[in-house]
């Protein structure tokens, strides 16, 4: 870690140099909370760390579910797998993520796959439960009607239980990619870039670090209800109102509008 | 239009089931025959083996020892996928999928056999149609729908690709008691049109009486008690479990079964109006009816025939007390004996499809018909009784 605060050292002292030498000696000299100039001027260097970010939440979290889905396939007609697949995904989500990073380092190294690694791991636990708990609450009435109509294995669980384990399964997405949003700011000490990596270079820079985290809560929120909006497009029958109805009132609300304005 | 699939008969061939881990067998050499097209209600107290009994013929339960056999095939013989998309199957949560549609949810086992769009979309026409459901609901989901809506919608699943047979766990155990009597008529009217082998398990024996062909009394322990006709059920229990589980009221049971021209209707004197009142009056000596009935000239009654109305030189148009209730052969015999009571008469005509005087029933015929109707009826009860080994 000290190694890692070392090696930014220079970072730091450079950006100040280049503040300085602007002179630019109202808002950012003052560190106010935000400097819109100053923003506005050097947004540019944020896209890099976005898009790592971006990357790092996405490839992560569609990693966690592939192999958490897997899991509970497996542990889906094997039920004493459970437990085990719990306390393993519960163990490797108790370790604290500098340690697993610096864990990782000398089988993997410095670098996006060290982060990947140690993110997925993260969110296999959340994952897994929540696939789990939703394949376990699906009526037993539509298991055994299903079962009772000629549905085989495979069959009825592609068909009946994972679409109504579906909302679970979601649910748990959500609250998976909000935290590997949050967690992979520290991606930047395995070397994996960011928004970490503005965060961490100029600490004490408000700007920066306002531009920086709002970025990141940003990205959490439009994923959060890109899932939201995921969910109800593929489970419509959720609501009491036919997915129909709810669109016809969308369009009439959506209709009225420019009356109004 | 699907070329029906002829129905099959069932035929359990001493039949038991050994649940691992339980010494007392849940069904014990079980036989019985249900003939094709025909209603069987398995009934009986909880923890009889009525559902276990029903479940093995489509092997959602597996049969420990013996075998059913499904017109001449055995059950055991058959991959259990596809033995179950060969049988309609209603449970009594009824188990619709809360994700999909009425038409998606009606279309499941055709979908499993590989019907094509048209096809399985002309089906969910013809089956919305025969139980009566509204096309509008199809794009419904099942949240949307009453609790009888989705028992209906059950049903038609059930019913979607046209199965031979069909098996029905206390389907309408958990509907509210007027729905549940509508829906008992409508699947009566629906089978007099499909004519499946059905069969139908519950523990509610006035249920078993009316739906049934034949009803399968089991008793604990998987023991078959009696396998009969309702009415012979109700004339003739073979045993004392039998006869408690039917209940003591079961003379009025019988009522239910029993149309009136089921019984031996009494002859009243009749009056032509015009007719001299002293032919009527000799008629009168030695009737079985004391009271003459007035009739048109294309016998259909007008009234019974006073004193007063005696006392005049010929019979009147209009006698001094009317008919009511006139009763119709075919009313069922509860229904009529309820008519007596509420009108407080002694007698009532009994007219034919015309409106023709038949006979005259009497609360007298009726309780002299419940209290000695035993002797008479053993005899044809024997006949289809296979409980007698």
């Amino acid at each position: 870690m000290t190694a890692a605060v070392a090696q930014f050292a220079p970072l730091l002292a450079q950006t100040e140099i280049h503040n300085r030498a602007e002179g630019e000696a109202s808002c950012v000299a003052q560190n106010k909370a935000f400097c819109l100039d100053w923003a506005l001027d050097n947004f540019d260097r944020y896209t890099t760390p976005l898009l790592e970010h971006l990357v790092l939440v996405v490839v992560s979290v569609a990693m966690g579910f592939l192999v958490a889905f897997a899991m509970a396939l497996l542990s889906h007609r094997r039920r004493w797998l459970v437990p085990t697949f719990t306390g393993a995904t519960g163990v490797l989500y108790t370790i604290p993520s500098l340690a697993f990073f610096f864990l990782l380092l000398p089988v993997t190294g410095r670098g996006t796959d060290t982060a990947i690694i140690a993110l997925t791991a993260y969110t296999l636990q959340i994952i897994y439960r929540n696939i789990v708990a939703g394949l376990a609450n699906v009526p037993v009435e539509s298991r055994e009607a299903g079962r009772g109509m000629g549905m085989t294995h495979r069959q009825l669980l592609w068909r009946v239980e994972l679409p109504l384990a579906l909302p679970e399964i979601i649910a748990g997405l959500r609250v998976a990619t909000v935290s590997t949003v949050a967690i992979a700011t520290l991606a930047v000490f395995a070397g994996a870039g960011g928004l970490g990596e503005p965060i961490y270079q100029q600490l004490d820079f408000k700007t920066n670090i306002v531009i920086a985290g709002g970025l990141a809560i940003l990205m959490a929120i439009v994923f959060d209800a890109l899932l939201v909006v995921a969910l109800r497009l593929l489970a419509p029958w959720r609501g009491r109102e036919p997915a129909s109805a709810r669109r016809r009132h969308r369009l009439a609300t959506l209709r009225r509008a420019p009356e109004a304005a | 239009m699907e070329a029906g699939h002829q129905a099959a008969s069932v035929s359990y061939r001493d039949v038991t089931k050994r649940y691992p881990g339980q010494t007392e067998p849940a069904i014990r050499n079980l036989s019985l025959e249900v003939p094709a097209g025909e209603i069987c209600v398995l009934v009986g107290p909880s923890g009889c083996g009525k559902t276990t009994a029903m479940r093995m013929v489509n092997r959602t339960v597996e049969i420990t020892e013996g075998d059913i056999l499904i017109g001449q095939t055995s059950v055991r013989e058959r991959d259990p996928a596809e033995l179950r998309r060969e049988m309609g199957y209603v449970i009594q949560q009824v188990g619709l999928f809360p994700h999909r549609t009425v038409a998606d949810n009606i279309a499941t086992v055709p979908r499993l056999l590989g019907w094509d769009r048209d096809r399985i979309a002309a089906r969910i026409g013809e089956l919305l149609e025969l139980i009566g459901l509204d096309p509008d609901m199809r794009d419904r989901f099942p949240s949307q729908l009453s609790g009888g809506q989705q028992q209906r919608v059950g049903v038609a699943r059930a019913l979607a690709a046209d199965p031979p047979v069909m098996l029905m766990d206390e389907p309408f155990g958990a509907i509210d008691p007027i729905a549940r009597e509508r829906l008992q008529n409508e699947f009566l009217r629906l089978q007099a049109e499909i004519r499946k082998t059905v069969l139908f398990v519950t523990h509610d024996i006035d249920e078993a009486i009316k739906m049934g062909d034949r009803i399968a009394i089991l008793k604990a322990g998987g023991r078959l008690a009696q396998y009969a006709t309702p009415a012979e059920l109700l004339m003739a229990p073979a045993d004392d479990f039998v006869e408690d589980f039917v209940g003591a009221d079961r003379a009025l049971k019988r009522l239910a079964l029993m149309r009136v021209r089921d019984i031996d209707l009494w002859q009243a004197p009749l009056a032509f109006v015009g007719q001299a009142t002293g032919e009527v009056r000799a008629k009168l000596d030695g009737a079985e009816v004391p009271h003459a009935l007035v009739v048109d000239s294309e016998r259909r009654p007008i009234g019974w025939l006073s004193e007063t109305d005696l006392a005049r030189e010929t019979v009147p148009q209009r006698p001094d007390s009317g008919p009511q209730p006139i009763l119709d052969l075919d009313d069922v015999m509860r229904d009529a004996l309820a008519d007596l009571l509420q009108t407080e008469t002694q007698y009532a005509p009994v007219t034919d499809g015309d409106g023709r005087i038949a006979g005259v029933l009497s609360v007298e015929i009726i309780s002299e018909f419940l209290v000695s109707p035993e002797a008479k009826v053993e005899e044809h009860a024997a006949v289809e009784r296979p409980t007698a080994e």
